[in-house]
């Protein structure tokens, strides 16, 4: 039996925005599976790495794999899931249809238990049918959660995900990367949460686009890394 | 994912909105919209054909089309193909919605699938857009040339299509093939550039020119110019087998300032457009100046404030200075040589130029909070702005007059040249100044309730007086032409110094503008209250109120008085008896209008509580 690839590498992926240097050449390995925090103060280029591994941004220099395919092939999206800290829908359809539309773009079945069952986790049971265009910022969160989760997918990108959210539903949260990271699916989770280490396999700090550690950290650690 | 998959996904989700928004269509809006449509389609067609004429072109100047319409015709492909690539290299010419790009473009859906449905739907309307132009302007120009009327029109709408084929084509290749920004430009410009020196005789045929050989068919027929239609048809066909290839990050950061660009030109808000523009592009101003920047407190810091934003520029808008203030600068020549219109290009390429140089200014009005924070009126900031935007505009108006008076072939004499190029600066920085500070129109406000007619006109008088300032401020160079060409007196320079001093007077009403506008808008909108009845009769019942509320207040301070008074009669009579009466309560006469007369007793009070 093969062993399974790494769910991310990235080599001397770099971002550059003309003079300015968005994110010095990093190279990091992320093994199938493996729960990873992002930590760093404002624009020490968090973001802008998820977003490249997302695609979204196309990167300056270097390479990213994703489960062993180029960020390119349809494989590589099919695998990767991202849950942004702006919550991107559509105006005309309501969280439903947004749910199951995504579903079937990813070969599911549309709107299913498991979808209900996320909107009721966070409460959005009541809103299933409203439009998220008229959502509060924090309920336009949870839709995006439910967006980002009820596809499948092995590698999750989540960037900043308490913004917005009240108590009950930053609880949730934890508990959904838990349970996905319980199932085998590698997380990796930009955030300014010092005690979010704590639950994780690994934390990759980074200041000005450059890694200033890498491994297994406590809140202390972090508190003395990005600063409280 | 198969690709029929991913079909079929997109398409029902096509259908579905599609749906939707059918359902919630205005209809009344949507026939508004038509009306006002073919209305400003009639005032264009009946103004061309006005412009036109009818009477038959001599044999010279048929002579004249077929030698050097195609290069004409050639150097538009070429502007188009220039544009296309440019608009291509910025994630252009598709504008997805966000969502699209988050949602659709980031699942395993073959992009090549999800892309080409809007490329259809947006070739197909530019298409039939382009063929009606196409074909209107053959209408138009059969009326003057020889040659049978159907094939004017088909090869006007034919010419039209290609035009935008070629385009769209290579736009398409540009965002799939990801051309850099740069490299477009730099193609492009050459592209334009061949065009503009074969159509002066100065280059060999450029290949646009073959394909201009379509506009004139009709006077000269060409079979190599079809070539041109199999190009565009190719470079379509080519641009939607690789628009998968589209970068997510330009087609998202043009999705998102597209839409804001749009609402902005429907509101002509020329400055939020301009914002967006340079977002589009990316133009951002240096990190690091040009000029570092002096330690010590400034004297002027609105000046300073001016000088540093100039010491940001980036190197693009200083390449668009320059290109502007050689355009202008060869336009100048064009117009001594006798070819007139010209001074409109002039004046639009430095008012262009202006629009630049007045970025302090406009960063002051986009911010109004900050400006209310200031212990200046707003409009003296405003004026504090005006010396620096001034001496930047001059500079590119003077690096225009050094194009138009190079001692290379036919050129401006050193004295207007430099005179015109100093006017034409400044008066290109009053019509930036006023494009800068009159922002948006109000969106309720007296005239927006009048018909579309007279609300039309004066947005037109809006969006055109700005360039139309600028324009004005090559008036002395076609004095000064005038003066050359005529008996020469007074002389070229002082003919133009004698258009300028009406000139200093427009200056000056702009400076006012600029001072005043804040107060001149207040008092248009109280004038405007004032005016309007039902704001009179508001006002009146206010004013009724009043004084209801003042004889009230009177008659119970009478009846308190009496009180007392009469209190105090039992207890010190004889005292009291040589005491001085109390005065009466003043009561302040009532508001004319509201009562008749100044009697205390109410008149028409029962009308009044019905």
């Amino acid at each position: 039996m093969s062993a399974q690839p790494p769910a991310l590498v990235a080599k001397d992926l770099t971002k550059t925005y003309d003079d300015l240097v968005a994110l010095q050449p990093m190279s990091i390995t992320v093994p199938s599976g493996q729960s990873m925090a992002l930590i760093g103060h404002n624009g020490s280029g968090k973001s802008t790495f998820l977003r490249m591994v997302a695609g979204l941004l196309d990167a300056s220099g270097g390479e990213i794999e994703i489960a062993g395919f180029e960020l390119s092939d349809v494989e590589a999206r099919a695998t990767t899931s991202f849950l942004p800290d702006d919550p991107v829908l559509y105006d005309d359809l309501s969280l439903r249809e947004h749910a199951e539309y995504i579903s079937k773009l990813h070969g599911g079945d549309g709107w299913d238990d498991y979808a209900e069952s996320l909107c009721v986790r966070l409460g959005l049971e009541e809103r299933i049918d409203d439009l998220p265009s008229r959502f509060s910022r924090g309920l336009r969160q949870k839709t995006a959660i439910v967006l980002a989760l009820v596809r499948p997918f092995s590698l999750l990108l989540v960037d900043e995900p308490f913004v917005g959210l009240d108590q009950p539903g930053k609880l949730v949260l934890l508990e959904l990367l838990a349970e996905v990271h319980a199932e085998g699916a590698a997380t990796l989770v930009a955030t300014h949460d010092p005690t979010y280490v704590e639950r994780v396999d690994r934390s990759i700090a980074l200041r000005d686009g450059e890694v200033i550690f890498d491994g297994k950290a406590s809140v202390d650690e972090v508190l003395h890394l990005v600063g409280g | 994912m198969t690709i029929a998959e991913s079909s079929a996904v997109a398409a029902e989700l096509r259908r579905a909105r599609r749906k939707r928004r059918v359902a919630s269509i205005h209809w009344i809006d949507a026939l508004y919209q038509v009306y006002i449509t073919g209305l400003v389609s009639v005032v264009v067609v009946v103004l061309l054909s006005g412009a036109i004429g009818d009477g038959k072109v001599s044999p010279a100047g048929i002579a004249d089309i077929e030698a050097h319409g195609p290069a004409a015709a050639g150097l538009l492909v070429a502007i188009a193909v220039f544009f296309g690539l440019r608009s291509g290299s910025r994630g252009g010419p598709l504008a997805l919605e966000r969502p699209d790009v988050r949602h659709v473009l980031l699942s395993p859906v073959d992009r090549g699938v999800a892309l080409r449905g809007p490329a259809w739907r947006q070739l197909r309307f530019l298409l039939a857009a382009s063929a009606a132009v196409g074909a209107a302007v053959g209408q138009l120009v059969v009326r003057r040339l020889p040659g049978n009327a159907l094939e004017w029109i088909v090869f006007g709408a034919l010419f039209g299509v290609t035009l935008v084929g070629l385009g769209y084509g290579c736009a398409l290749l540009a965002s799939g093939l990801n051309v850099k920004h740069w490299v477009a430009s730099l193609i492009g410009g050459v592209l334009v550039a061949w065009s503009v020196g074969d159509l002066v005789g100065r280059l060999p045929l450029s290949p646009f020119t073959v394909v201009g050989h379509i506009a004139v068919w009709p006077l000269e027929p060409d079979w190599l110019a079809i070539l041109g239609v199999l190009l565009g048809v190719v470079l379509v066909v080519l641009g939607m087998r690789w628009v998968s290839g589209i970068s997510l990050e330009a087609a998202e950061r043009r999705t998102a300032l597209v839409g804001q660009m749009r609402f902005a030109v429907t509101l002509q808000d020329l400055r939020t457009v301009l914002v967006l523009r340079r977002q589009l592009s990316q133009e951002h101003p240096r990190s690091k100046p040009w000029i570092r920047a002096a330690r010590r407190t400034p004297k002027y810091p609105v000046w300073h404030r001016g000088v540093r934003s100039f010491a940001r520029w980036p190197f693009s808008r200083i390449v668009r200075a320059l290109l502007m203030a050689t355009i202008a600068g060869l336009c100048m020549r064009a117009v001594w040589n006798g070819t007139t219109p010209l001074v409109v290009v002039a004046g639009m390429a430095l008012w262009i130029a202006a629009l630049d140089a007045a970025e302090p200014l406009g960063q002051e009005v986009d911010h109004p909070g900050r400006t209310d924070t200031f212990p200046l009126p707003r409009g003296q900031i405003f004026v504090l702005h005006l010396p620096i935007l001034f001496v930047i505009s001059v500079l590119v108006g003077l690096l225009g007059a050094a194009v138009a008076v190079a001692p290379v072939g036919s050129s401006v004499p050193v004295g207007p040249g430099i005179f015109v190029g100093v006017m034409a600066g400044i008066l290109a920085a009053c019509g930036a100044a006023i494009s800068v500070i009159q922002g948006a129109p109000d969106p309720v406000d007296t005239l927006s309730m009048v018909t579309p007619e007279i609300a039309g006109t004066r947005t037109v008088i809006r969006t055109a007086m700005p360039p139309a300032i600028a324009i004005l401020g090559l008036m002395p160079l076609l004095a000064a032409r005038a003066s050359e060409q005529g008996a020469g007196d007074p002389p070229p320079l002082p003919a133009a110094m004698n258009v300028a001093i009406p000139l200093l007077f427009v200056v000056v009403l702009v400076g006012g503008y600029v001072r005043f506008r804040d107060e001149i808008r207040t008092w248009m909108a109280e004038a405007s209250e004032q005016m309007s009845p039902s704001k009179a009769v508001e006002r009146q019942r206010e004013e009724r109120l009043a004084a209801e509320q003042r004889e009230a207040e009177a008659l119970a301070e009478s009846k308190r008085v009496a009180k007392e008074a009469e209190a105090g009669k039992s207890a010190s009579q004889g005292a009291k008896a040589r005491q001085k009466p109390k005065p009466k309560p003043s009561v302040s006469p009532p508001p004319e209008g509201v009562r008749g007369g100044t009697s205390a007793k109410p008149i028409g009070r029962k009308r009044d509580q019905k």
